[in-house]
């Protein structure tokens, strides 16, 4: 057995600490649920891991709950570490891991359960949302373990199954996943739960998922409006505006509310201030209080090297005279986006709201086809202010400020959730809509 | 030529006051698809009627005064005309609205627009009635006060079929450079001395009468945006409660805990808290509001018609202060007395002069007294000290009179401040006074103030301050050179819309161009969509910058006094000013968003871009 002292430096203990944080705040653990691990290079040269210690609360971790271990046998630290810890140092053997994680992602995990007996192998997870599909590939494994927490079966299946993909489910107990960095690790998790967050939101509207994966799987252009950027592992602590301090302070308000109220995932989505010749841009809006994202100050005139998402916060300021933008993958909004009214063929071009302020607030939210031209796209956007994309998410725009577009996102998930709490309610919601809606 | 839209008559009055003629012509709806009403269609027919060299108080400046489509509907605070001319205080354009009834009256005699040039031989007034136009003698009413002749025009007429009047008081007569046009008494056309080009023409008012009515094309369409319109105006705190219970005077508090409050001829501000309760909002609810009231459809009501008792046991009665006239005829003269602020603004509401230019040429003239600048200005009678709250109302009839020390005062700062070769301490931007905001405390409102089109003007310049305080979710950081170009322009964007649906300033504080947009395009059946708004707005913004242009404006006028850009006030601990170099950038910035060039000017691509014809007759 080696001995290692378990120092821990400020930086490591801090991203554990507020990951763990966050990762309660966005409902994927409770409260000594699941695990986290990274690799790191020991003084020693020696590859070793960091892990979470057993039954730790995530959101509040001491600096003895983070046990070292070598990364190669079994050391002093593996008797307080996770009961998963096997699990984790497999998956941190496949190349190129740097870290692992494992939440009970609720959403994803009732979206994958069945009631087939058991033993039986249940079927793949296919999810329908760009982010989804972007992130996690066209399908993701599940598998039901007789015993599912900690067993040898896990420890042999689950890395096998990283190997490949980058998050795997226990059927009814949670994701586990593989990445380069912690934070990364974390995204992921949030990723999964949000899809699975749409399909279950999707079937709560009677929206006939299995078909709807046929159809994408067939053809995932015609679903999906564009893909979301690459994620990008080593830009977080990046602020090109550092002088810009009232902007900067907007800008971790408005990203800390998006990822509090579950706006879009962790590191998702966009939003951007625009000045005369500049853009300031957080390519990842979503970011919890103490967790930073990269925050970039970018000519505002097109470039080759844009990427899918920062080209279209240009052509929007190119194209109109909002000031700001935010764009983000709302899960009530994607599944909402395929619903179609008891009878009808056509899925839904608006979402009308049933609920008080929404009523007032907005006439409706437009709901755009996949493949909307960009005519389309802007002049809806100019009426509405926020439209959702099928397949492309929420886009939002404001005249002044990012508090003032952040409202809209905010408002569309209220918005949805009024309508889908009716729906199931077996209420119809043609009735409850008013009437001005109609001309719109 | 089509066919008028709904929503409007089709119809313009031009009158010639040097012959005494009058004619109706056709309103053109190519032209209020592309400049919408009140002071965007004002601007147009102004720009192609107008030698932008003229002599601003010669007989070729041209006023004109538009109704907006949504004048003759319920739509909230849509009464308001809008006037545009040559500003004889600033030489550039005059543009200027009111509250009150007079432009929805105006609309219901049958009409769109008024145009009005030439310069009649002696004092006339023009009534107008359907079917009727004409030009009368006015001698009866020369010399009168606004609330006089208001009075003698419109009474004796029988409930529901009473006229109502526009009309300029001595200040306007004697061509006071600030003078207003008031209607309702005390509700004024105030800025830029519009009241001085009507007494240049003789013109003494216009009476108007009728019951036109509009026809509205989509009912439901107009009335799911007056529906949002509504529930968001008693929704807001500020057009809810603040404003109906405390007047803009309720401001005074507010404005003051964000630093923003001028003291003495704007030269800090700084205030001991029990000296401004004396005059907040609150003390003017507690002491000498007699009741509240509001412009004709209006669901906020923030006008106060108020009281003051002499220590004679005289009472006189009249309406405000409000915000500005409190700030400006009070801290920013060393006053805090309530009471001669409020009799001042009696008389200048009576008199018909601006109360803002009265209140900063009166500081000016202070500061430049307490300076030992005052020589010759002496022998009129002008020797002010900050404080002297005993010579605020007496000041405001001489002014109004050009009597003694008031034939300076009646000149404006700037032109006194020259007279005493100190120009630099005229707190005005081209010539125009500043309102009560302070600009070091808000680089967005400093823009605002710079980039105005008639100078310095919070109305037109965009009124950052109101998203500085009550922004809610759009409120913007203060102090930003990145976002001010921008968010100004918007602001200034949204004024231009406000002012060309006849609406008040105040619905901003509840809601932006959405609900205007569908109820607009419910009355009219035309397109107005945001997106064509937005194409409307920056059309006027510029056609507004060419007319500056073409009357000799230049990037130099859009400055603020160095005194900004020297010296520091404290904003939250911190020193703030505004320097010449964030002027500077501001600037550019601010020219480049609006698509002009490096000097200011409107591009020809611009222009054609924005589809702004050349005036007839004219390559742009
Ligand atoms: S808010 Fe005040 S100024 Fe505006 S329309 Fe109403 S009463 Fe008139």
């Amino acid at each position: 057995m080696t001995r290692r002292a378990w120092t821990l430096g400020e930086e490591i203990l801090t991203l554990f600490r507020s990951i763990g944080r966050a990762s309660l705040l966005y409902d994927i653990q409770d409260s000594h649920s699941g695990n986290m691990a990274v690799k790191i290079r020991g003084a020693d040269g020696a590859d070793m891991i960091l892990i979470t210690a057993t039954g730790s609360q995530k959101g509040d971790l001491d600096p003895s709950q983070i046990c070292f271990l070598s990364a190669t046998e079994t050391d002093y630290g593996y008797y307080k570490a996770s009961s998963e810890t096997d699990i984790h140092q497999r998956i941190l053997a496949i190349p190129g891991a740097g870290a692992s994680m494992h939440a009970h992602t609720k959403d994803l995990s009732i979206a994958t359960m069945d009631d087939l007996p058991k033993p039986a192998q249940p079927a793949d997870f296919i999810p329908i949302d760009p982010l989804g599909r972007k992130h996690l590939g066209d399908h993701v494994h599940v598998d039901w373990f007789a015993v599912p927490s900690g067993s040898p079966e896990m420890a042999a299946l689950i890395p096998k199954r990283l190997e490949d993909h980058p998050a795997t489910v226990i059927q009814g107990h949670g994701t586990f996943v593989r990445a380069r960095t912690l934070t990364e690790a974390f995204f992921l998790q949030c990723v999964a739960n949000n899809a699975g967050a749409v399909v279950r939101t999707a079937r709560k509207l009677k929206v006939d998922v299995e078909a709807l994966r046929l159809e994408i799987q067939a053809d995932p252009a015609a679903h999906l409006a564009y893909l979301p950027d690459a994620f990008t592992i080593d830009d977080d602590a990046c602020c090109d505006f550092p002088e810009e301090t009232e902007i900067l302070r907007e800008f971790h308000k408005a990203g800390a509310r998006v990822f509090e109220s579950r706006l879009s995932p962790f590191q998702t989505g966009s939003m951007s201030v625009r000045g005369v010749h500049d853009i300031l841009y957080a390519p990842k809006a979503s970011m919890p209080r103490d967790l930073r994202s990269p925050l970039r100050r970018l000519p505002l005139r097109p470039a080759e090297t844009d990427t899918g998402e920062l080209a279209r916060h240009k052509l929007i300021y190119a194209e109109t005279d909002f000031q700001t933008i935010m764009h983000c993958w709302l899960p009530e909004a994607e599944a909402h986006s395929h619903f179609r009214y008891p009878g009808d063929e056509a899925v839904s071009d608006r979402i009308v709201p049933v609920d008080a302020e929404g009523t007032f607030m907005y006439l409706v939210i437009p709901v755009l086809p996949p493949d909307v031209d960009e005519e389309s796209f802007l002049k809806k956007l100019h009426e509405y202010k926020v439209v959702v994309v099928r397949g492309g998410g929420v886009w939002a725009v404001g005249h002044q400020s990012l508090s003032e577009v952040l409202h809209h996102p905010s408002s569309v998930r209220e918005i949805c959730l009024y309508r889908i709490g009716a729906f199931e309610q077996g209420l119809d919601l043609r009735k409850m809509e008013p009437k001005k809606a109609k001309k719109w | 030529m089509s066919a008028a839209p709904f929503g409007f008559f089709g119809k313009i009055i031009e009158i010639d006051l040097t012959g005494g003629d009058a004619r109706v012509l056709p309103l053109d709806t190519a032209l209020v698809a592309d400049y919408l009403g009140g002071r965007g269609l004002a601007t147009r027919l102004f720009y192609d009627a107008v030698d932008p060299q003229c002599d601003p108080l010669g007989p070729d400046n041209v006023v004109v005064i538009a109704a907006s489509p949504l004048i003759g509907t319920t739509a909230p605070t849509s009464a308001r005309g809008h006037m545009v001319f040559k500003s004889p205080l600033t030489g550039v354009i005059g543009t200027s609205n009111s509250g009150g009834g007079w432009g929805h009256t105006f609309k219901s005699a049958g009409y769109d627009a008024l145009v009005i040039k030439g310069k009649a031989d002696s004092p006339v007034w023009i009534d107008i009635a359907p079917g009727k136009i004409e030009v009368l003698p006015a001698h009866h009413l020369w010399g009168q006060d606004i609330h006089a002749t208001n009075d003698e025009l419109t009474s004796g007429f029988e409930a529901g079929s009473r006229p109502r009047a526009l009309c300029i008081g001595p200040g306007g007569e004697n061509l006071v450079l600030y003078a207003v046009v008031g209607n309702d008494k005390n509700r004024v056309y105030g800025r830029c001395g519009g009241g001085a080009v009507w007494g240049s023409k003789n013109l003494k008012a216009i009476r108007v009468q009728g019951k036109e009515k509009i026809q509205i094309h989509d009912k439901e369409r107009y009335q799911s945006g007056y529906d949002q319109a509504l529930y968001l105006l008693r929704q807001a705190p500020v057009t809810k409660r603040l404003m109906r219970e405390l007047g803009t005077a309720g401001l005074v508090e507010l404005i003051n805990v964000i630093n923003m409050l001028p003291h003495r001829n704007f030269q800090d501000c700084t205030h001991r808290p029990e000296d401004l309760e004396r005059m907040s909002g609150e003390t003017i609810a507690k002491t000498i509001l007699e009741k509240a009231a509001g412009c004709y459809l209006c669901p906020i009501g923030c006008q106060r018609h108020t009281r003051i008792d002499g220590d004679d046991g005289s009472t006189q009665r009249g309406e405000g202060p409000e915000y500005e006239t409190v700030v400006l005829m009070g801290p920013d003269c060393g006053i805090y007395d309530l009471a001669a602020i409020t009799t001042a603004n009696y008389r200048c509401n009576e008199l018909g002069i601006d109360t803002i230019s009265f209140g900063g040429t009166v500081a000016c003239a202070m500061e430049l007294g307490e300076r030992g600048l005052l020589g010759a200005e002496k022998e009129g009678g002008l020797d002010l000290r900050f404080g002297a709250a005993a010579e605020l109302e007496k000041l405001a009839v001489d002014t109004a009179h050009r009597r003694g020390a008031g034939a300076l005062l009646a000149e404006g700062s700037y032109r006194l401040a020259e007279r005493c070769g100190r120009a630099d301490l005229s707190m005005t931007v081209k010539k125009l006074e500043l309102p009560a905001y302070d600009p070091r405390a808000s680089f967005t409102q400093a823009l605002g103030y710079m980039t105005s089109p008639s100078g310095a003007c919070h109305l037109r310049g965009g009124y950052a301050v109101s998203l500085a305080f009550f922004g809610g979710t759009k409120e913007i950081p203060r102090f930003s050179l990145l976002q001010s170009p921008i968010a100004i322009r918007n602001m200034q964007n949204t004024g231009i819309l406000q002012d060309s649906l006849g609406v008040c300033r105040f619905t901003g504080y509840a809601f932006g161009s959405d609900p205007w947009s569908r109820m607009l395009t419910g009355v009219t059946g035309m397109d107005f969509s945001v997106f064509r708004l937005e194409e409307i707005e920056n059309r006027v913004a510029s056609l507004e910058r060419l007319f500056n242009v073409e009357a000799g404006a230049t990037a130099a006028d859009d400055a603020l006094p160095p005194r900004f850009a020297e010296t520091p006030i404290v904003v939250a601990g911190e020193e703030k000013m505004v320097s010449e170099q964030a002027q500077e950038r501001m600037r550019r910035d601010y020219y480049s968003v609006r698509g002009w060039d490096s000097e200011g000017r409107p591009t020809r691509a611009l222009l054609e871009d924005l589809a702004i014809a050349p005036r007839a007759g004219r390559a742009s």
